[in-house]
C-alpha cells in the first residue's frame, strides 16, 4: 500500500500494521489509524497494552492445547466438567462455538490444524501425540471428533479413529446434516444423503 | 459486435483447496475442456453459502464461472459425483488425494491433456466401486504415458534389445526397464521381480477395468509403488506431499468395524 510521501512515518507504519490484519483493506486501515490518532492517550495505551498482554500472557494449555492465560486452562481445571469425554476440535476458536451451543460438559483437545496431504500438513504437525497421552490413563471413555465436515476434517477424524481404536476408547463423530435455515434445493447430495441416514423420530 | 462471453461452464474434479481471507477459498480444478484452472469461491466457508458442499476436494462438479481480472470466480456449482465411499475410507481418500496431487503437478494451467480427465475419473470411480488402492499404479503408468514420459517396458530403454523374462531394473534416468548388460549405465533405480514387470506391462497395455480385475498383493504393490515413486520423483524433480500421507496411513493399525452401531466414525 503506497502512502503519500507527506504521510508522517508513524502513521504510515500504523496504517501498514492495520492493513496486515485479516479483513482490513487499505481504506479501513487508514480510517482505523486516523481514529487512533484522535482518541485519548489512555484509550490508545489500553489498546497497546491489550495487544502486548495477549502476546506475553497467552500460551497453550499443557493439557488440551487451548489458548489460556493460566495453565492448565479453565476447562481442564473445572471439576464440574466430565473428564471421561474429550471433544477434539481443529482450532481454539471452535471451543467457543461448542461452548456457545451449550450442552457439552466434557473436556477439549485442540489439534491446531487438520491433515492436509497435498499441502504437506501431516499428523506430526498436529497435536495428536498429546491426545494419545491423555488417553493413556484409562479415564477417558469417549473421544468426540468435532473437526469440520470437510475432506480434510473427515480425514483427520478417520486418522485419529484408526490410531485410537486399539486403545478401546469409543470414538464418535458429530452428526452431519442440514443446517437450520437451509434450503433443500441448494443442499449438496452428500449432505442430503447423510441427513436422510441420520433422520430421527419426530 | 460480439462481446467476449463473461462466463463459461466447466465440469471437473476439484484437486485442492486453499483458504483465503475470512470466508473465501481458491479451488484448483482439473476439467475436461479447460484443463487445470484456479478459481475463487467467495464466502464458501460460511454455513449459508449455496456452493458449500458442492465445492470440496475430490468432488466432481459442474461449474458456472465468471471471468475475473486476476482470478476467475465460481458463480454456481453443482455436484455430479461426491465419491462418498472414497472420502469415508482413509486408505482410499489418501490414494485419491495422491492421484489428485499427481494431476496438479503434471499439468499447467489451461492446457487440457487429452485423456487425462477420463483417466482421473476412471480411477476415482474404481476406488468408489471398491477396487483396491493398487489402481494408483495403473494411474501412475498411464499418467506418465499421457504426459510424454511413457515408460520403456517392452525392450531395454538404453540399448533396445529384448528383455529376458527375469528380474529387471526400472531406471528413472533411462526412462524404463533396462537390460542386465546396460545396468551399469543406468544410474540406479529399482530391481523389479518378473511378476512386477508383468503387472507394469499389463497396466500400460490394458484398460482400467482389466487392471482392476487383477489381484495385486500388498507386497507386489509395494514393489511397484517404490519403483514408480522413483520414476515420478525423477520426472517431477520433487517429492509429492501426499506420498508422506499415504505412508502415514499405511502405518496405521488396520481399520476395524465400529464397536457399536451409531456414533462411530466410519
Amino acid at each position: 500500500m503506497a502512502e503519500g510521501a507527506g504521510t508522517p512515518e508513524p502513521i504510515a507504519r500504523l496504517i501498514e500494521a492495520f492493513h496486515r490484519l485479516p479483513g482490513i483493506g487499505p481504506k479501513s486501515a487508514q480510517r482505523l489509524a486516523y481514529h487512533i490518532l484522535r482518541v485519548s492517550p489512555q484509550e490508545a495505551e489500553a489498546l497497546a497494552t491489550a495487544i502486548r498482554d495477549v502476546k506475553e500472557r497467552i500460551r497453550f494449555c499443557s493439557v488440551c492445547l487451548n489458548i489460556t492465560d493460566a495453565d492448565p486452562c479453565a476447562y481442564c481445571t473445572d471439576a464440574r466438567r466430565d473428564g471421561s469425554v474429550i471433544c477434539v476440535v481443529e482450532q481454539a476458536l471452535d471451543i467457543m462455538a461448542v461452548e456457545r451451543a451449550g450442552g457439552f460438559r466434557g473436556r477439549y483437545h485442540v489439534l491446531h490444524g487438520v491433515l492436509n496431504p497435498i499441502d504437506g500438513v501431516g499428523p506430526e504437525d498436529l497435536h495428536i501425540k498429546e491426545l494419545l497421552v491423555r488417553l493413556g490413563d484409562g479415564e477417558v471413555r469417549e473421544v468426540i471428533m468435532a473437526t469440520n465436515p470437510s475432506l480434510e476434517g473427515e480425514a483427520t477424524a478417520m486418522y485419529i479413529h484408526r490410531l485410537v481404536g486399539p486403545l478401546g476408547v469409543r470414538v464418535t463423530r458429530l452428526a452431519r446434516g442440514l443446517p437450520s435455515g437451509a434450503d433443500l434445493e441448494y443442499t449438496d447430495d452428500l449432505t442430503l444423503s447423510r441427513a436422510f441416514e441420520g433422520r430421527q423420530e419426530l | 459486435m460480439a462481446e467476449r462471453p463473461r462466463t463459461y461452464t466447466a465440469e471437473g474434479v476439484i484437486l485442492r483447496r486453499r483458504n483465503i481471507g475470512e470466508a473465501d477459498s481458491i479451488f484448483t480444478v482439473y476439467s475436461d475442456r479447460e484443463g487445470k484452472f484456479d478459481a475463487v469461491a467467495r464466502g464458501v466457508r460460511k454455513t449459508r453459502s449455496k456452493m458449500r458442499g458442492h465445492l470440496e476436494p475430490l468432488m466432481r462438479s459442474r461449474f458456472l464461472i465468471a471471468k475475473g481480472r486476476t482470478l476467475d470466480v465460481f458463480a454456481q456449482a453443482e455436484t455430479v459425483h461426491h465419491y462418498r465411499v472414497v472420502r469415508e475410507d482413509l486408505d482410499r481418500a489418501a490414494t485419491a488425494l495422491y492421484c489428485a496431487e499427481l494431476v496438479d503437478r503434471f499439468t499447467v494451467e489451461r492446457a487440457p491433456q487429452e485423456g487425462l480427465y477420463s483417466l482421473l475419473l476412471g480411477v476415482l470411480d474404481a476406488l468408489e466401486d471398491g477396487c483396491g488402492i493398487a489402481v494408483a499404479r495403473y494411474f501412475e503408468v498411464q499418467l506418465l504415458a499421457l504426459t510424454g514420459y511413457d515408460l520403456a517396458l517392452e525392450a531395454c530403454a538404453l540399448c533396445g534389445s529384448p528383455l529376458p523374462a527375469e528380474e529387471t531394473l526400472l531406471s528413472p534416468s533411462a526412462g524404463g526397464l533396462v537390460c542386465r548388460l546396460c545396468r551399469p549405465r543406468a544410474e540406479g533405480g529399482r530391481l523389479l521381480s518378473l511378476r512386477a514387470v508383468k503387472v507394469l506391462r499389463y497396466a500400460r497395455r490394458e484398460t482400467l477395468d482389466a487392471f482392476a480385475a487383477v489381484a495385486v498383493s500388498p507386497e507386489l504393490d509395494g514393489e511397484l509403488r517404490t519403483g514408480l515413486a522413483l520414476m515420478l520423483r525423477h520426472t517431477l524433480e520433487r517429492d509429492l506431499s501426499a506420498t508422506r500421507f499415504v505412508e502415514d496411513v499405511r502405518r496405521l493399525p488396520a481399520a476395524h468395524p465400529p464397536p457399536s452401531p451409531g456414533g462411530s466414525v466410519e
